[in-house]
C-alpha cells in the first residue's frame, strides 16, 4: 500500500509551453469572472486595438496595392522599426507589462530556467497588443505578395511572426532588466541616467528621421532604410521585400540576425527573471542605521519639508514625499516624467527645423516652434506629469487602512498628496520651461511656457484627484514597477486617456491665450497660469475630497489586491 | 457618561462579497474593561467582522458602536476611541519604525512632544529601538506584529481591536504582547482580539465568543462557553470539524 514519496522521475511528466498559456488563460478568465463592467473594458479595449491594426494594416499594405515599389522598403524598414522600438520603450514609459503570471510564483516549482523562460514567454504572446500587432503587420505581407508572389509572401509572413517574437522579447528582457535594476537601491540612480540616455538618443533619431523625410531625396532615405534593414531593427520586417525585389540571398541571413537577436534578448531576460524570483522571496536586508538622534517625529520629516507645522497635514506630506523616493514604482514614475518631460518638447519644437538650429531662419520657417506649439508641448508635459496621480491610492495598496482608522479627512489628504507630489514635480517643471526655452532660443518665452506648464499641471491635479477616488484599481504586490494586473490595462488606459483629456479641456484656455493674446501673453502668462493652476487644484481637491469623505472604505477595498 | 454603553457593541452586521454571505447578521456586546476574544476557523468571518466594527469595510445591513458612538454615523469620535491593528493589511512599510510611529502619532492629532517621549517608551519596551532606521518592509514578521501593535496603542484609545496579534510571533514577543495587553486591561481598557489559538484565548480572556460560518455559535465570559470540559472540545463541536480515521491518505506513510 505504502508508495515511497519521492516518485521516479520517469513519472514527472514533462511540462511545457502549453501550460503556461492554459493557465495565462484561466486567470485572465478568473479576473472577468462576475466583474461585467471588466469584460465591457476589455472588449472596448480590444475594439479599439482592432480599429488602429486594421487602418495600420492597409498603411502598411499600401504600397502594394498601389503598385509602386519604390517605398515598399521604406515603409517596411520604419514602420518595422518604429515598432520594435515602441514596443521596447513605451511599457518603461507608459503601459508596464501585464504580469498575469507572475515569475516569482514559480520560484517553488521544480522547473528549469529553459522551460520557465519559454512558458512565460509563450503565455506572454497571448495578448490584445500582440494579436492587434500582428495584423497590423500583416500589410507587409500583402506588399510583398503583390511583388514577389506566392514565395515572397510566405517569406516575409515568417519575418513578421519572427518580428514579432522579437518585440515581444524585447519588451520583456528591457523591462525586467531595468526592473531588477530598480530593486536593488544602490544602482537606481544609475537607471535613471541610463533611461535618459535612451531616450534622449531616441531625439536625434526622430530628427534625422524628420530631416530625411524633408529632404524628399528618396534614394537617400532608401539608403537609410536598407542600412536599417540590416539590424535587428528593421531585419525581420524587409525580408519580404528582399525576396520580391530579387535578393532572395538576404532573407536568411536577415532571419538568422533576427533569431540570434530573439535568443540573446531571451537570455538576457531570463537573467533578471531569476533576480525576480529571488527579489520576491526577500528584497535583500538594508543595512540596520542605527545611531539615531532627534525624536521619531523629526526623524519623520525630511529636510525639504522641515519647516511644515508637526500636525497631520505635515505627516501626511512627509510620508508621501518619502514614498514618491523610496518605493520603486513611484520612481519610476518619476523618472518617466523628467525624461519624457525634457525630449518629447524638444522633438515637437525642432519638428519643422532639421539639424540646423538657428533661431532667426527657424522662426520665420513654417511648422517651426510658436507660442502655440511650445504651449501645446507644455501641456503634455503637465498632462502626463498630473496624470501620475491618475491612481495614487492604488500605489498604497491596503496600506490605506492607517488613514482610514485615523479618520483622516479627505480634503486634508488630497491637498497633503497634491503638495508632497508637487515638491518633487513643480522642480522638473521649472527646469524643463528654462532648458526648452533657451534651447529653442526663446528665452523672453520662459514666463508663459512656466504659466502654461503649472495651469496644465493644477487642472490636471484636479481631474486626477476625481479619477483616483473614483477610479482606483489595485496594483499587484510585487517587486516589478512596471507590472499591472490584467483586465486593468484596458482600465488603466481608458481612465488615464479619459483623465488626459479632461485635463487638455480644462488647460485649453491657456494655449488659445498663447495664440489670441501676443506680446502681452509673454509677461502675463506666468502670473495667470500659476493662479489658474494653483486655484484648480485647491478647488479639485476640495471637491474631491467631500467625495472621498463618504467613500473611504470603498476605496480601500478597490485598491487592496485581492488575494 | 460611556460607563452605561458597552465598550463594543455590533448589531446585525451582515456582509456578503459576490453573493456570497462572509457574515450573517452578527450581535455582540463587549462590556468595558473586559479582554474579548473572538474565535473562529479560518474563513469564519472574524476579520469582515472586525473589519465592519471599526470603520475600514461598510456593511451590508447592521451597525457598530464605540463606547455608544456610532461608528458608520459618527466615524471621527468613534475613531478616537479605537485602536485597531487589522490583518493582512499593509502598514507603510517603507518608513522606519520610528517614522511610522510619528506618523501614526501625528495622524491621530497628537502633541509632536507626546508622541516622541510615548514612541521611545514603546519602541524600547518592544524591543524595536535596536532596528534605528530599518524600514519596517524588512522587519521580520514579529517585529510587523509589534510595530503594528505599537501604532494601535500610540494614541491612547479607550478600545483595542485586534486581528491576529498572535499569529506569526515567536514565544518571546508573544508574551511581551501578552504583558502589554494584560497591563492595557488593568488600566481601565478593552481589548477585543480574533484568534484560532485556544491556548491563548484560554489563557487570557474573561470573555469569549464563537464565530462560525458567518454567525455566532456561543457567546459570553470564558467560564460560561467552557462549562466544566477544555474551550478546544467546545470549538471543535461547535464548528463541527472531522477527526482522520487513518483509512485515507494512506501514501502519507511509507
Amino acid at each position: 500500500m505504502a508508495v515511497p514519496v519521492t516518485a521516479p522521475a520517469s513519472q514527472v511528466r514533462p511540462v511545457s509551453a502549453r501550460h503556461f498559456v492554459k493557465l495565462k488563460l484561466r486567470v485572465m478568465g478568473n479576473n472577468f469572472r462576475g466583474q461585467g463592467w471588466r469584460v465591457a473594458l476589455f472588449l472596448v479595449g480590444s475594439l479599439i486595438g482592432l480599429w488602429f491594426a486594421v487602418g495600420a494594416f492597409f498603411g502598411l499594405a499600401a504600397p502594394g496595392l498601389a503598385g509602386d515599389d519604390r517605398y515598399a522598403l521604406l515603409v517596411a524598414a520604419f514602420a518595422g522599426g518604429l515598432t520594435v522600438l515602441g514596443w521596447l520603450l513605451l511599457p518603461l514609459v507608459f503601459f508596464g507589462v501585464d504580469e498575469t503570471l507572475d515569475p516569482a510564483r514559480f520560484a517553488l516549482l521544480p522547473l528549469s530556467r529553459r522551460t520557465l523562460v519559454t512558458g512565460l514567454f509563450a503565455a506572454a504572446l497571448v495578448s490584445v497588443p500582440t494579436v492587434a500587432v500582428l495584423l497590423a503587420l500583416s500589410g507587409l505581407v500583402v506588399t510583398a505578395g503583390v511583388f514577389g508572389g506566392w514565395s515572397a509572401a510566405l517569406v516575409s509572413a515568417v519575418g513578421v511572426v519572427c518580428g514579432l517574437l522579437l518585440c515581444v522579447a524585447g519588451a520583456r528582457a528591457v523591462t525586467g532588466a531595468f526592473a531588477s535594476m530598480l530593486r536593488s537601491r544602490r544602482v537606481r540612480d544609475l537607471a535613471a541616467v541610463l533611461l535618459a540616455v535612451l531616450a534622449a538618443s531616441l531625439g536625434p533619431l526622430q530628427l534625422a528621421g524628420v530631416a530625411a523625410i524633408q529632404d524628399t531625396d528618396w534614394d537617400r532615405l532608401t539608403g537609410v532604410a536598407s542600412v536599417i534593414g540590416w539590424t535587428p531593427l528593421g531585419a525581420p520586417w524587409t525580408v519580404g521585400i528582399d525576396v520580391a525585389q530579387g535578393r532572395a540571398w538576404a532573407a536568411p541571413v536577415k532571419l538568422l540576425i533576427t533569431l540570434v537577436t530573439i535568443v540573446a534578448l531571451l537570455a538576457w531576460w531570463s537573467r533578471s527573471l531569476e533576480s525576480a524570483m529571488v527579489g520576491a522571496a526577500s528584497a535583500g536586508p538594508t543595512r540596520a542605521r542605527p545611531g539615531v538622534t532627534g525624536g521619531v517625529v523629526a526623524q519623520l520629516f525630511p529636510r525639504a519639508v522641515g519647516r511644515l507645522r508637526r500636525d497631520r497635514f505635515g505627516a501626511l506630506v512627509s510620508r508621501e514625499a518619502r514614498y514618491w523616493w523610496r518605493d520603486a514604482r513611484r520612481r519610476a514614475n518619476l523618472i518617466t516624467i523628467a525624461v519624457v518631460g525634457l525630449f518629447v518638447p524638444v522633438m515637437v519644437n525642432f519638428g519643422g527645423q532639421g539639424f540646423t538650429i538657428d533661431s532667426d531662419q527657424g522662426f520665420s520657417a513654417a511648422g517651426d516652434s510658436s507660442p502655440v506649439l511650445v504651449s501645446l508641448s507644455m501641456l503634455f508635459v503637465g498632462l502626463l506629469a498630473a496624470v501620475t496621480l491618475a491612481n495614487q491610492f492604488g500605489f498604497d495598496g491596503s496600506a490605506y487602512a492607517a488613514n482610514v482608522v485615523a479618520g483622516v479627512p479627505g480634503r486634508l489628504e488630497l491637498r497633503a498628496r497634491i503638495t508632497a507630489f508637487s515638491l518633487y514635480v513643480l522642480p522638473m517643471l521649472a527646469v524643463v520651461a528654462v532648458v526648452i526655452a533657451l534651447v529653442i532660443g526663446e528665452p523672453t518665452w520662459i514666463g508663459f511656457m512656466a504659466g502654461a506648464l503649472v495651469a496644465t499641471y493644477g487642472a490636471g491635479l484636479a481631474v486626477n484627484s476625481f479619477v483616483s477616488v473614483l477610479g482606483a484599481y489595485s496594483l499587484p504586490e510585487t517587486s516589478n514597477p512596471f507590472a499591472m494586473n490584467s483586465g486593468a490595462g484596458v482600465v488603466k488606459g481608458m481612465l488615464t486617456l479619459l483623465a488626459m483629456a479632461a485635463t487638455g479641456a480644462l488647460a485649453a484656455p491657456m494655449v488659445l491665450a498663447a495664440a489670441l493674446l501676443g506680446d502681452t501673453w509673454l509677461w502675463l502668462g506666468l502670473p495667470l497660469g500659476v493662479a489658474y493652476g494653483v486655484g484648480a487644484a485647491l478647488l479639485g481637491a476640495y471637491l474631491a475630497g467631500d467625495v472621498l469623505d463618504r467613500r473611504q472604505p470603498e476605496l480601500l477595498a478597490l485598491v487592496t489586491p485581492r488575494r | 457618561m460611556t460607563g452605561e454603553h458597552p465598550a463594543l457593541a455590533l448589531r446585525g452586521l451582515a456582509k456578503s462579497f459576490d453573493g456570497k454571505v462572509a457574515v450573517a447578521g452578527v450581535d455582540l456586546d463587549v462590556p468595558a474593561g473586559s479582554f474579548y476574544g473572538l474565535l473562529g476557523p479560518n474563513g469564519a468571518g472574524k476579520t469582515t467582522t472586525l473589519s465592519m466594527a471599526v470603520g475600514l469595510l461598510r456593511p451590508d445591513a447592521g451597525g457598530a458602536w464605540v463606547l455608544g458612538h456610532d461608528v458608520w454615523a459618527d466615524p471621527v469620535t468613534a475613531k478616537q476611541l479605537l485602536g485597531v491593528m487589522p490583518d493582512g493589511v499593509r502598514l507603510f512599510d517603507r518608513l522606519s519604525g520610528a517614522e511610522l510611529l510619528a506618523y501614526h502619532g501625528l495622524l491621530r492629532g497628537m502633541d509632536p512632544a507626546v508622541v516622541d517621549q510615548r514612541a521611545a517608551e514603546l519602541l524600547d519596551v518592544l524591543a524595536l529601538a535596536d532596528a534605528g532606521r530599518t524600514l519596517v518592509v524588512d522587519y521580520s514578521a514579529g517585529m510587523k506584529k509589534k510595530i503594528g501593535l505599537a501604532c494601535a496603542l500610540l494614541h491612547g484609545p479607550r478600545v483595542l481591536v485586534l486581528d491576529e496579534p498572535f499569529e506569526a510571533v515567536d514565544p518571546v514577543s508573544a508574551a511581551l504582547i501578552r504583558d502589554i495587553l494584560k497591563r492595557y486591561v488593568a488600566g481601565g481598557g478593552t481589548v477585543v482580539f480574533s484568534s484560532h489559538v485556544m491556548e491563548v484565548v484560554q489563557r487570557l480572556c474573561s470573555h469569549v465568543a464563537i464565530l462560525a460560518g458567518g454567525t455566532i455559535k456561543r457567546v459570553g465570559t470564558l467560564e460560561q462557553v467552557r462549562g466544566d470540559r477544555s474551550l478546544e472540545d467546545v470549538f471543535v463541536e461547535v464548528v463541527g470539524g472531522r477527526t482522520a480515521t487513518g483509512e485515507e491518505l494512506a501514501w502519507l506513510s511509507r
